[in-house]
């Protein structure tokens, strides 16, 4: 079932078009990669699904309301993590999230200690969030966002500004938050690596457009025409460029790239390197989503 | 509109404003000074030292002829029968001259929470947030009106009350009436500053959500001081007398005012205008 339903979704700003003709739909219960470059217009896309701002045009349904006159009904439902960790710094992470839970009309104590665990700050709940660190803030407003038990989160660029660490740790959280409250998340972002694992599809925006959608799947068979396989092996090929009819480089003296036309070349190729030496890894280098991304970025640019 | 949204709002914006000294210590410190310590000083002086009736000798002329002017009967009576010249001022300074310090104060102190309130939210980056939590625009502002309105009526009646209560001890021998006490100071602390209040502030939270920044906001909200340091001078000059009707008047003025501010906020601050002007 469909959580999300845009239709041909305009909106401009003072004359500018900043989305034009958006059309896509989101599945209950996944998690959504919303990407594109900075003002690709992510961050007007999720506004628009919560009413804050009104679309110039086009349709959309968020939880089966309409946001540009149900958006309360939307707010109540839905949790956001904005850009800027948007808490009060001169109070304390406790305080922030008793705020915060009065004004979604649900204050429970019991629900807010629970979060803080979650996220392992409980021993920090008396402290000044202008104290905290960025990963320490991170996770005090994603632990607002999840206040009210919300069924649809966003969250745009959860990890901007947090050091490797703490990007797996958010990473986790919302891995857990999915599964464990089944909670639909929509994560905008333009730092890709962190959002593979992660995402179970993808909207690629560019230029206020839709550009591309699917799975990982689905986006490899559509754009990963050549598969580049970096292979550590003991091979010694008598061609220096070929090797069995497929292109190779050597990288390394046991590293070989190999440049395949498809993925079903793989097994036949180790099969042979096998029958003549030995093979300690390999692995498929081009099928990364910021590969991808590049390669869709290009095409449509053409 | 839901109480309990409104009650947090206003909570937190209390305890903001009290948890900042930069914030409460000045609010403290005006009334402090203007309606508490300066009448103070000038009863003790005028009365018991030769000080001000001296400093006045060249005035003689000009203040008596104020008092033979004044339109109230029953106080021109009181003042000409008054022994010396500093008894008269003192009794003149203390009915007449410390009603703008009062009405300095109260704006002054609802200027600084109000202009605080959303162009503070801004700064702080946490009114998108609250943007997009499900509370209404005017849940929001009723919110922020009551947070500045509570520590300021608190602040100036306090003052109000150390004021009369330190006057009196020492003028009270030998005026032999208690001072404010009468119908319009009582007018002037419960009708006129309480609508003042509400309408400076109301003003300000809607000037500070639509301005950029919380300096825009208070130069904007120094303007309303200047009617305050006209009364100033029409007092001194007695041009203008605040009788109970007039102050009576001020206050219905006010209110209707404050009726039409607010139907203006209703109508110019939706969601979608307040997010798209404020938030980048």
């Amino acid at each position: 079932m469909a959580i999300i339903e845009a239709f041909d979704v305009d909106k401009a700003f003072n004359g500018r078009d900043i989305l034009k003709g958006v059309s896509f739909s989101i599945k209950e219960g996944s998690i959504i990669g919303l990407l594109g470059p900075n003002g690709a217009g992510k961050t007007t896309m999720i506004r628009l699904l919560n009413g804050v701002i009104n679309a110039t045009s086009g349709k959309m349904k968020v939880m089966g309301y309409d946001p540009q006159t149900e958006g309360d009904e939307i707010r109540k439902r839905a949790g956001i993590v904005t850009e800027s960790a948007a808490l009060y710094h001169d109070m304390s992470a406790w305080d922030n999230l008793v705020f915060f839970s009065k004004i979604y009309n649900a204050y429970d104590p019991k629900r807010i200690t629970h979060l803080l665990e979650q996220f392992e700050m409980i021993e920090k709940k008396d402290q000044l969030v202008g104290t905290f660190s960025t990963g320490m803030k991170k996770r005090i407003t994603l632990a607002k966002a999840l206040l009210h038990k919300p069924a649809l989160l966003f969250l745009d660029e959860p990890t901007n500004g947090l050091d490797p660490e703490g990007i797996n740790d958010v990473i986790h959280y919302l891995k857990k938050v999915n599964k464990e409250e089944k909670v639909t998340i929509v994560i905008c972002s333009h730092v890709l690596h962190q959002l593979e694992t992660i995402c179970d599809s993808f909207l690629f925006l560019k230029g206020g457009q839709i550009v591309e959608k699917g799975t990982r799947r689905e986006l490899e068979d559509r754009y990963l025409t050549e598969v580049t396989l970096l292979v550590e092996t003991g091979l010694l090929p008598i061609d220096p460029k070929t090797y069995r009819g497929f292109a190779y480089i050597r990288k390394d003296r046991h590293i070989i790239e190999f440049h395949l036309p498809s993925k079903n070349e793989i097994p036949g190729l180790l099969k042979s390197i096998l029958s003549e030496t030995w093979i300690h890894s390999c692995e498929i280098t081009n099928r990364s989503l910021e590969s991808l991304y590049f390669k869709i970025r290009g095409e449509k640019h053409e | 509109m839901n109480k309990n949204i409104i009650a947090a709002v206003a909570q937190k914006d209390i305890k903001n404003t009290f948890s900042s000294k930069k914030i409460w210590v000045p609010m403290i410190i005006l009334p402090l000074l203007l309606c508490i310590l300066l009448p103070a000083i000038f009863a003790y002086v005028g009365l018991n030292t030769g000080l001000i009736g001296e400093s006045t000798k060249d005035l003689e002329k000009p203040i008596n002829a104020i008092i033979k002017n004044f339109p109230s009967e029953e106080v021109r009576n009181t003042l000409a029968a008054l022994p010396t010249l500093g008894y008269k001022s003192v009794y003149f300074f203390l009915n007449f001259m410390v009603i703008p310090f009062f009405l300095m104060t109260a704006i002054i102190n609802s200027m600084v929470t109000s202009s605080n309130s959303f162009a503070g939210e801004k700064e702080r980056n946490t009114l998108e947030t609250l943007l997009f939590a499900p509370i209404t625009v005017s849940e929001l502002f009723f919110g922020k009106v009551i947070a500045s309105f509570i520590p300021t009526i608190v602040i100036t009646f306090v003052a109000f009350l150390l004021n009369a209560v330190i006057v009196n001890l020492i003028t009270y021998r030998i005026f032999n009436e208690i001072l404010f006490l009468n119908s319009t100071w009582l007018l002037l602390m419960f009708w006129v500053i309480p609508a003042l209040v509400i309408f400076n502030i109301v003003l300000n939270v809607l000037v500070s959500a639509r301005v950029k920044s919380f300096q825009e906001a208070q130069q904007f909200g120094g303007i309303m001081v200047l009617p305050v340091v006209g009364l100033i001078i029409s007092q001194v000059s007695g041009l203008f007398f605040l009788s109970p009707l007039t102050l009576f008047l001020i206050g219905v003025g006010l209110l209707v005012a404050n009726g039409i501010l607010l139907k203006l906020i209703a109508k110019f601050n939706q969601r979608n205008t307040l997010f798209e002007s404020q938030i980048h």
